[in-house]
């Protein structure tokens, strides 16, 4: 007996040593990072609505909140939830097609200016569309007067606007990954007489399948973030809102008007893009190193 | 050779053709309404697409293109037109071209004629338009009727009048009656009927006309303004605006390149060039800051929990990349109604009444920690993801050799984390010092300092206080000077940019 007690113990010295303290930092941590989702949840369910009262655990439970923002006539939440995700949506996967073709030829092919290419997108990388936002409302501006499906106040152009940044957001991402991809492979489908689009379409495509994650999730996130040029191209009209300028307006001006509703429909928000987050976590670490590491 | 046309060439050529088409169509719509830019760059698009897809040749570039196209477009154009706009005078007062704006001056020096004797008149709706007419005599015996874009003089003929000598029927219209006219008066008031000798007529009740007259002519081979009763003579100033010799201004005035006076303006003017001092200084700080402690907290939770002895590693790092996952426009307006002073959550659990949000450098720790809580995460994973692409054999190897786990860290972990991570720091320096969004839901940049000119607050970086300057100023919007500050920030991003990209050359190279 003694000789396996002796381990045993020697064992939960280490955890004491060496585990403990992480344990106690990670409770920490984790406390932090839930922080302000703990108290949306608590938030949500308290019908008095009222920063000042607020409990962690409400006193007064229900979901009146909820009824209240199902309800409200001048502020469509569900009409909010369909605009961020139709522009969310094509914004990202237009992100991801746009990018993955030049990512595609900046990898596999060798042409001249190429070098050049690589180095304006970094550039243009590091400049946010954002420091624009005044043209662009003019630009979008100019394209209503002639079609009005192109103007203020419309998904497409916004739509158009995210896509577009696309060689500034994820090519270099993508071409680090296709770099890891052995290009043996391709010169074997060449031999075989594929041409430059099957190779993209068969053997590339597939094998980059957990990058494209990444990249379609973190633009589906940034795009669903971005909050100035989204509300200057949709504009403050109540239906063509996205959910993260809509909800805005529930606590525009003083703070505290408005709580309730306001933290149940950020509630609602968030949790589908959480556990899409969650869900596809594991492809982030490597996907997000990978990008960088073999520039 | 035999040539065979596959589904797959097919639909390549019908979607390439079809989508050219309508660039094309879009193009020339632009085009017809005078928008150059947009529609030579639709109409080249539409040509190159037809050239890239129609031949076997210029294989990279046919993958390149689309996403080239969409880059010109939505990113540096509107990056070029903001230089342009830098280097002009548009903001409030100065937002309509020359022409639009001496007619509106003119439009704007009309007095009324006191001698002209009350002019009655009946309002009509034409039988063949349905428009709005005003059916006047003016002087005495000739009859006119017109709108603001048209004018023309009755015959004698096309009129009867009834024994008090009031007109009773006109050809070819349908006089209202006075209930009709009541409910049209908002159409009538609008209506400006100009004579050729300058004279307007505009309905001052629902029977008689004002007659005015502008008090200023412009002669454009001279390109003045003349007073015709005092004699005065305005001329165009370098601004934009017409001036007298005396230095009387008249408004409203025009867009109009001014050369570097906003860049001068920034230097010059002390009531900008002090608050944007600070903001500058603020934005280089909050940048630095905010990518030192994120960094930090980041690789120091990686090295943490990236222990394995640690088994429930997996559920912390879950829990701590939350913040990434939640909308962040929405979780920092979370964090704004926490931090309210007193009453928030945060002042209550701790007990403590912090003016958060309303003194300078509370408002600045509060940015701090939502800007941390928003970017933690990432530092945290990236990291995670360095850590774990160390080979262990390497550590391995230098643990036989007796090093220390300090001497592990110090030599071989942060060299080769930094080598993967320091290219995305750069990347992340530049996002920070555009950190909009949280500043702007948070702080809205304030609080605003005191006794400076406009709206600059302690919280404001370049680029919100831009903002402020072009949509959300006391003074009015100053677009010109705003575009010039966004200069400023494209320079500035550019230096790190510049820098970023040698260090990462110098690493490893661009292969």
């Amino acid at each position: 007996m003694k000789t396996l007690s002796f381990p045993n113990a020697r064992r939960r010295k280490i955890w004491f040593r060496k585990v403990l303290w992480r344990h106690l930092l990670g409770v920490v941590v984790a406390g932090f990072a839930l922080f302000p989702l703990v108290w949306m949840i608590s938030a949500a369910f308290d019908v008095t609505g009222q920063i000042s009262t607020q409990q962690l655990i409400p006193l007064h439970r229900g979901l009146a909140n909820f009824t209240q923002l199902f309800s409200n006539k001048e502020k469509p939440f569900f009409t909010w939830v369909r605009n961020s995700m139709v522009v969310a949506i094509c914004a990202a996967a237009m992100q991801t097609i746009i990018g993955a073709l030049a990512a595609y030829s900046l990898s596999r092919h060798r042409f001249r200016g190429r070098k050049l290419t690589l180095t304006t997108i970094l550039i243009v990388q590091m400049f946010p569309q954002l420091l624009a936002a005044t043209t662009l409302f003019l630009i979008i501006n100019t394209f209503g007067k002639t079609f009005v499906f192109l103007g203020l106040g419309h998904q497409l152009p916004l739509i158009l606007i995210f896509g577009g940044a696309a060689l500034g957001v994820n090519t270099w991402m993508l071409k680090g990954f296709f770099d890891t991809i052995p290009s043996e492979i391709d010169e074997a489908a060449t031999i075989d007489g594929a041409g430059h689009f099957l190779i993209f379409t068969r053997i590339i495509v597939p094998l980059a399948v957990p990058v494209f994650v990444v990249i379609s999730l973190l633009s589906f996130i940034g795009i669903l973030n971005e909050y100035l040029i989204t509300s200057v191209i949709l504009g403050l009209d109540g239906k063509n809102m996205t959910v993260a300028v809509g909800l805005q307006q529930f606590i525009y001006g003083q703070y505290g008007k408005n709580w309730g509703p306001f933290t149940a429909g950020a509630l609602l928000a968030t949790i589908p893009v959480l556990a899409l987050f969650m869900f596809l976590q594991k492809f982030l670490v490597s996907g997000l190193v990978s990008g960088s590491t073999k520039g | 050779m035999k040539v065979r046309v596959s589904r797959g060439t097919l639909l390549k050529y019908a979607l390439t053709y079809s989508i050219a088409l309508s660039l094309f169509y879009v193009g020339v719509r632009f085009l017809q309404s005078r928008a150059w830019f947009l529609g030579v760059f639709f109409i080249c698009s539409a040509g190159i697409l037809i050239y890239l897809y129609t031949f076997h040749k210029k294989v990279p570039a046919k993958y390149l293109v689309p996403g080239v196209l969409f880059l010109v477009l939505f990113q540096i154009y509107p990056s070029f037109y903001s230089g342009y706009v830098a280097f002009t005078n548009d903001s409030n007062g100065h937002e309509i071209s020359k022409t639009q704006a001496i007619s509106t001056i003119i439009e704007n020096s009309k007095v009324p004629i006191t001698n002209a004797g009350p002019v009655t008149f009946r309002a009509a709706i034409e039988n063949s338009s349905k428009k709005l007419f005003l059916i006047f005599e003016y002087p005495k015996d000739s009859w006119w009727v017109g709108n603001s874009s048209s004018l023309e003089q009755l015959q004698v003929s096309q009129i009867v009048k009834s024994s008090d000598s009031s007109i009773e029927k006109v050809h070819g219209f349908r006089l209202l009656n006075s209930n009709e006219t009541e409910a049209v008066s908002g159409d009538l008031g609008d209506i400006q009927v100009k004579l050729k000798s300058g004279l307007v007529l505009q309905a001052q009740d629902l029977q008689t006309l004002q007659v005015s007259k502008p008090s200023l002519v412009y002669f454009p081979a001279k390109d003045e303004l003349v007073n015709v009763e005092s004699g005065v003579r305005y001329h165009p100033n370098n601004n934009g605006q017409m001036v007298s010799q005396a230095g009387e201004a008249l408004y409203p005035g025009w867009k109009t390149t001014v050369g570097w006076r906003n860049f001068t303006s920034i230097i010059h003017n002390a009531d900008i060039r002090h608050p944007l001092l600070k903001v500058l200084a603020w934005t280089f700080l909050n940048a630095i800051i905010l990518i030192a402690l994120s960094f930090l907290m980041g690789l120091c939770l990686a090295l943490i929990f990236n222990s394995p002895l640690l088994y429930s590693r997996r559920i912390y790092r879950t829990i701590f990349i939350v913040p990434m996952a939640i909308p962040s426009v929405l979780s920092v307006l979370v964090w704004s109604g926490l931090f309210t002073a007193q009453t928030g959550v945060i002042d209550r659990i701790f007990h403590i009444s912090t003016p958060w949000l309303t003194d300078s450098l509370w408002a600045r720790i509060a940015v701090l920690i939502v800007e941390l809580w928003v970017t933690f995460p990432y530092m945290f994973l990236i990291c995670t993801g360095a850590i774990q692409a160390i080979p262990n054999e390497i550590i391995e190897a230098a643990e036989i050799d007796g090093a220390s786990p300090l001497k592990v860290f110090g030599l071989i972990k942060l060299p080769l984390v930094m080598r993967t991570v320091a290219p995305l720091l750069v990347a992340s320096g530049a996002m920070a010092l555009n950190n909009f969004g949280v500043i702007y839901l948070l702080t809205g940049g304030g609080p605003t300092f005191p006794n400076t000119n406009g709206n600059a607050g302690a919280t404001d970086i370049l680029i919100s206080y831009t903002y402020k300057l072009a949509f959300n100023s006391q003074e009015g919007s100053n677009y010109g000077l705003a575009s010039a500050l966004s200069i400023l920030n494209f320079i500035l991003i550019g230096i790190l940019s510049v820098y970023g990209l040698r260090r990462m050359k110098t690493m490893e190279g661009v292969n």
